[in-house]
């Protein structure tokens, strides 16, 4: 792991930690968005069809994604820190960060016993969580293809 | 290993909404008619488990005035169950969990460590533990003459009874019967299975308890749930929260009564067809709910677990839910308050202790962990007349609890000898206790 620059232009160089020139954050943070989506189609079958399968997959796979969170949120901090912090970069970091701090409940209301695991707060939060996950990875790869553009944020 | 210091999880208030001070009547539970709050749910519902320390020599439990303790039998491998005879001979059934239960969540795995502390011993080497010692007081004296391992490479076993030259002890996947008679300190014939029960895979609520019925004829034994509010699936509920009726000769079975979440301490009331239990009832709804209870069982009865709870309160955990059921669950008889845990039941026959509890029921209470007030550690007693329970639960052997968030002993099965004296099983304790009227 090194730190290093990419993108192409010379006025908005965005520093970033890499592992062989690729940067770390976009590969950590797509692995909390799969399981986190995940969880909230077991929790929607869940809702349909309570049989206590799908919210114990619910509840793995949302420690799982909190896991990757983790690691997920270090590398991020570190790089927005280092960056030019433009709107779209704040509101990308608030966004992914938001649904994390969602999960960190969310995994407590699902280590509730039987159907309140799941219904009605579990799966809002699931929504809600997910969500804000979409736009925001959206709102950091947009913020990368700016950069690779040689467009400020 | 020693420490003194208990074992909190609930510090995340923040999480939790701000637990705040349990300020609500605890007495406002016992008896009949129990006070029932708002069923709440947690983020991290409240827990503290009483780190158990064992008792130094001279320790004991402590019983009203008038009364004397003493250790009857120590170096016990988890006592938790006592058949005392008429020779004065007293079975004691040692056991442990079957340990079945692999975790399923991630929860599982936390709350697994976390329990763990609740349960080891006070430290050393544990005693010998899944069999059944036998102690001889033949000159009732409360001083054990003889102690003999009576029946070993028993599996996680609860219940025992003794009838005409065969002893039937309930481990927990089955009821096994074995050729006695009383005097016998060593058993070598093999066991003979009479009838199954609803053991692993995981084994939720292990302990089976057993009882005779007035007649001779037939054998109930308790089943409690696989899970604490069907979260391990309705699947593993087959058979469980009931109470069985077992044939005694042929061993068919079939449901006496139901929805009892877990009951244990069956017991007849003396010189009556009715059979009582105490039950354990649902955690995580709150410091306040859902209380325990001692109950007359009704047969056919359904007593409401996983659907509702004290009759018509619906427990919203539970899909599908069954209005049907809930319309007919039967409210139980008498409340002993949220978490006690109690475990052991008898009814007082014997002539030593003063007339005020003849015929009361003595119960055995684990004490509870989820909630951050410490409940139960004690043995009650419940004054009764006419057979049915007439006056508050009182405190009869306390000082389990060392005022310290640690305990020296967990009170578990409760039986009265011939002489009338009160045994009380300590499970973490490895003690037997006998309690005495001081003539």
């Amino acid at each position: 792991m090194n730190h290093s620059t990419n993108g192409r232009s010379g006025h908005s160089r965005r520093v970033a930690i890499t592992v062989f020139g690729h940067p770390v954050f976009p590969v950590l943070a797509s692995i909390p968005l799969v399981c986190f989506a995940g969880a909230l189609l077991t929790d929607v079958v869940y809702a349909q069809a309570p049989n206590m399968q799908w919210t114990n997959f619910s509840a793995w796979l949302i420690t799982a994604g909190l896991v990757f969170a983790l690691f997920a949120t270090i590398v991020g901090v570190i790089d927005f820190f280092r960056n030019a912090r433009g709107l779209l970069a704040i509101a990308h970091i608030l966004l992914v960060l938001g649904a994390y701090v969602i999960e960190l409940f969310n995994i407590f209301v699902h280590s509730r016993d039987a159907y309140t695991s799941v219904v009605p707060t579990g799966l809002t939060l699931s929504i809600i969580a997910v969500v804000l996950l979409i736009v925001g990875n959206w709102l950091g790869a947009s913020l990368r293809y700016r950069h690779a553009q040689g467009v400020v944020a | 290993m020693k420490y003194t210091a208990y074992l909190t999880v609930a510090c995340a208030a923040l999480l939790a909404g701000c637990g705040g001070s349990d300020t609500f009547d605890r007495s406002s539970q016992i008896g009949p008619d129990p006070v029932l709050p708002e069923a709440k749910q947690y983020l991290i519902p409240p827990f503290k488990v009483a780190k158990v320390i064992g008792w130094e020599k001279g320790e004991t439990p402590k019983a009203p005035a008038g009364f004397e303790v003493k250790a009857f039998g120590r170096d016990l491998g988890g006592p938790r169950q006592i058949l005392p005879l008429e020779n004065g001979d007293v079975l004691v059934v040692e056991t442990k969990g079957p340990g079945l239960e692999s975790p399923l969540r991630p929860k599982d795995f936390v709350m697994g460590w976390a329990m763990s502390m609740a349960h080891g011993s006070g430290g050393g080497k544990a005693p010998p533990t899944n069999q059944i010692t036998l102690l001889r007081d033949a000159d009732g004296d409360g001083d054990p003459e003889m102690r003999s391992v009576l029946v070993d490479d028993l599996f996680s076993p609860f219940g025992i009874v003794y009838a005409d030259g065969t002893l039937y002890v309930a481990n927990t996947d089955a009821i096994v019967t074995y050729p006695f008679t009383p005097g016998q300190t060593r058993i070598t014939a093999k066991p003979r299975l009479l009838t199954k029960l609803p053991g692993g895979p995981i084994d939720h609520h292990w302990t089976k308890d057993l009882a005779l019925s007035p007649d001779g004829t037939k054998l109930f034994a308790s089943v409690g749930s696989n899970s604490n509010i069907t979260e391990n699936g309705k699947e593993a509920e087959k058979g469980r929260a009931a109470i069985w009726e077992v044939d005694r000769e042929t061993g068919a079975a079939r449901e006496y009564a139901t929805g009892l979440r877990n009951p244990n301490g069956l017991t007849f009331y003396p010189g009556t067809d009715t059979l009582w239990t105490v039950v354990n009832e649902r955690d995580e709804l709150g410091p306040n709910l859902v209380p325990d209870y001692m109950t007359s069982v009704q047969p056919g009865g359904f007593y409401g677990w996983p659907y509702s709870y004290y009759g018509q309160h619906v427990d919203p955990r539970v899909r599908p839910q069954r209005p049907d059921l809930v319309a007919k669950a039967i409210k139980p008889d008498y409340a002993l308050s949220s978490h006690v845990a109690p475990l052991g039941l008898a009814f007082y026959s014997g002539g030593s202790f003063p007339t005020a509890y003849a015929g009361g029921a003595f119960i055995g209470e684990h004490g509870s962990w989820d909630r951050t007030h410490f409940n139960g550690y004690k043995v009650a007693f419940v004054p009764f007349t006419g057979g049915k329970p007439s006056g508050k639960a009182q405190d009869f052997l306390t000082g389990f609890l060392t005022g310290e968030g640690s305990t020296h002993g967990r009170p578990v099965g409760v039986a009265v000898d011939r002489t009338g004296a009160l045994l009380v099983a300590d499970d973490v304790g490895n003690t037997v206790w006998r309690v005495t009227a001081k003539s």
